[in-house]
């Protein structure tokens, strides 16, 4: 396929499945992301990223001996975090509410639900480079804005008053 | 009170500009992308069902570890149906479905239920052609079969 423009990016895909990450890369080269690091958990991503450039993770949620949850608060509050900002996709065979909800909480950008097609996963990439959100630092959180639809001029009441106490805009 | 910081998309480095960004969205969002990306999980289907049948072979071996049986059924679900195996993923499905309503009933999983899905897992991962219709059926029996138990779990939960 001619070139989208991903050329210049290198992507970390983080999952303990080997048949599942030769998918993932293929799909990624199949879009033109042909650098594409790859670490069978979390703890070994942790390693890839000291040493490498990551523009972009895909990353699954149940692994061992780290899985994506620990993972991913890792990359985001580290203070050895080499990219606390980077975009991380969680892609998970486990949809349940409580495990959606655990990854967002984690500071994921985006969940995609297994299994994956590639209009899935080039619509998340798709919506990361088109829609970056704010990040959000709050006491106990740092990561991407979790109210993603909130309007940029809205002006009303916040739905969850306590998250946005004196407010402070970076 | 910790104050609330607001990090806007421009105080931190974005994977491409912004110009870029929409160009290379509607290349990833094109239809000759996505024809691309669905002829290559095509062409790892088959490097894919060995995979799966991997994890079938290990499910195989941990019935009456509901934990483990839990963990390869959701690995089974996440990549059955890239590896053309839509019947497999199904019945693992229905299985995953199975223990997380158990779960919610606080009630122990009925090991047939367990069995049953488990062997028809391991067939339908073998399957072909013909016996893919009959996994179909098989996934849809299961279903009912769990429906059932959960309805016998919810009234004793209830008693």
């Amino acid at each position: 396929m001619p070139g989208t423009g991903l050329e210049a990016l290198k992507a970390l895909i983080v999952e303990d499945n080997q048949h599942m990450r030769a998918l993932l890369r293929s799909l990624l080269g199949s879009a033109g992301m042909h650098a594409v690091h790859e670490a069978a958990d979390g703890s070994a991503a942790l390693n890839v990223m000291a040493t490498r450039r990551c523009d972009l993770i895909l990353c699954d949620l149940a692994m061992k001996p780290m899985d994506g949850l620990e993972f991913t608060r890792e990359v985001r509050h580290s203070k050895t975090s080499t990219n606390p900002f980077v975009p991380i996709i969680m892609i998970s065979g486990h949809t349940e509410k409580r495990r959606v909800e655990a990854a967002r909480d984690a500071g994921v950008t985006e969940f995609l639900a297994k299994p994956v097609t590639a209009q899935s996963l080039y619509s998340r990439i798709a919506e990361i480079m088109e829609r970056p959100r704010a990040f959000i630092r709050s006491g106990s959180y740092f990561g991407p804005d979790r109210r993603r639809k909130a309007a940029e001029n809205y002006s009303g009441p916040w739905r969850r008053q306590d998250d946005m106490h004196d407010l402070e805009v970076r | 009170m910790a104050k609330t910081q607001i990090i806007p998309p421009d105080s931190y480095p974005q994977m491409v500009s912004r110009s870029e960004a929409a160009r290379i969205s509607r290349a990833l969002r094109s239809q000759e992308a996505i024809q691309h990306g669905d002829h290559v999980i095509e062409e790892t289907s088959q490097s894919l069902r060995e995979g799966v049948r991997g994890y079938v072979r290990a499910l195989e071996t941990v019935i009456g570890d509901h934990r483990q049986t839990y963990e390869k059924a959701h690995e089974i679900r996440g990549f059955a149906e890239n590896a053309g195996l839509a019947a497999t993923g199904r019945i693992a499905d229905g299985l995953c479905g199975y223990f997380d309503e158990i779960e919610k009933l606080a009630s122990e999983p009925d090991i047939e239920v367990i069995a049953l899905h488990v062997s028809a897992i391991a067939r339908a991962a073998y399957a072909e052609d013909e016996a893919i219709r009959m996994g179909n059926m098989v996934a849809k029996e299961l279903a009912s079969l769990v429906r059932h138990k959960l309805d016998e779990a919810k009234a004793a939960a209830g008693d």
